[in-house]
């Protein structure tokens, strides 16, 4: 659609902010390891989100451990999700 | 006497109907008297009206037609300037209306690439176990990553696709880095096509919309957490679709 040049186009209309708002950054590079396990899980099982589902957690586990407050809910929504 | 009564008439006077009485001497005589379109006013002073018009008597009755098809057009130019002056607000209103009605219709629709919001995510998924929906299709997202003109940063996606079901969340990363010597400050914005599927798109957490700031010479890695909504399969719209493509850009912001 290339229509609705006056909401931005092909652009798309006012993007909707995520759900649980705004990742803090690892500035530090405290779960650098995590990431690159995860990383590495991708690359070698075709890019199988399924398969590293185990890597993707530990990592939002180390981000919670290092800055507590905003990553709490979201674990949760993890853990959640996994049980279903 | 008849000038008496040319007062009483004047007065009286409504143009929407015809006063019989003494018609034959005050009414003929206003198209003459250069009466013309002023019809609206109510009063006039009789002089001017007594003084320096002429009357025949003969061409009284083609005064009285005139007089009343005159009438007439008046009272349709009259209705015509209404509507079309009603008109003009409508469609002015109808122009501010138009924001608030347009983006209603862009989140039910979904058009040029409306995320949908109804419910939250977390009722979403709840609702779906609740339900035992069963995803199989799966649904490759590919990662796409720009910086606007004028931005030292280099930036691009740490890996190049996802495999992904709908209905299970995935972690994407992004790498961004400072290639300049001094602190820059910058905030994205991300889109995804094809756009239909984009009301189904869910990101939980990102980076996007808040300012981030990069020290000269540093890099870090960007996450994205989001999911994609199991009505994805259900949707008939959806059959050819297996690729989504998630693409942000970094814009600067002018540091003060």
């Amino acid at each position: 659609m290339s229509a609705g040049g006056a909401f931005g186009g092909n652009r798309g209309a006012r993007p909707v902010p995520p759900e649980k708002g705004v990742f803090p950054l690892d500035h530090m590079h405290q779960c650098d390891l995590e990431k690159k396990d995860y990383i590495g899980c991708l690359k070698s099982s075709g890019h199988q989100s399924e398969n590293c589902r185990i890597f993707s957690k530990k990592y939002l586990e180390c981000r919670m451990a290092k800055n507590a407050q905003s990553m709490h809910s979201l674990v949760h929504w993890e853990r959640d999700n996994k049980e279903t | 006497m008849s000038r008496c009564v040319k007062d009483v008439l004047w007065s009286n006077y409504k143009y929407t109907r015809v006063d019989t009485s003494c018609y034959a001497g005050v009414w003929g005589l206003m198209p003459r008297c250069g009466y013309g379109s002023n019809m609206t006013n109510g009063y006039r002073k009789p002089q001017s009206f007594g003084s320096g018009c002429l009357w025949k008597s003969n061409s009284f009755s083609s005064f009285q037609r005139h007089y009343a098809s005159h009438a007439s057009t008046e009272q349709k130019s009259r209705k015509m300037l209404l509507y079309l002056t009603a008109l003009v607000f409508a469609m002015v209103g109808s122009t501010y209306a138009a924001v608030p009605l347009y983006r209603r219709f862009c989140q039910a629709t979904g058009y040029g690439g409306t995320v949908q919001r109804k419910e939250t995510v977390e009722e979403k998924i709840a609702r779906h176990s609740k339900d035992g929906t069963v995803t199989t299709r799966e649904v490759v997202v590919q990662f796409n990553a720009d910086v606007a003109d004028g931005m030292p940063w280099k930036f691009i996606p740490t890996q190049r696709e996802v495999r992904v079901k709908p209905g299970e969340s995935a972690l994407a990363f992004y790498t961004a880095e400072n290639r300049s010597s001094t602190p820059i400050t910058g905030v994205s914005t991300y889109n995804v096509t094809p756009m239909k599927a984009a009301v189904y798109f869910n990101k939980i957490q990102c980076f996007c919309f808040e300012e981030q700031r990069l020290l000269p010479g540093e890099q870090i890695d960007m996450p994205v957490f989001f999911y994609i909504d199991p009505e994805f399969e259900t949707d008939p719209r959806m059959d050819g679709i297996n690729n989504l493509i998630l693409s942000y850009t970094f814009f600067k912001v002018n540091e003060d």
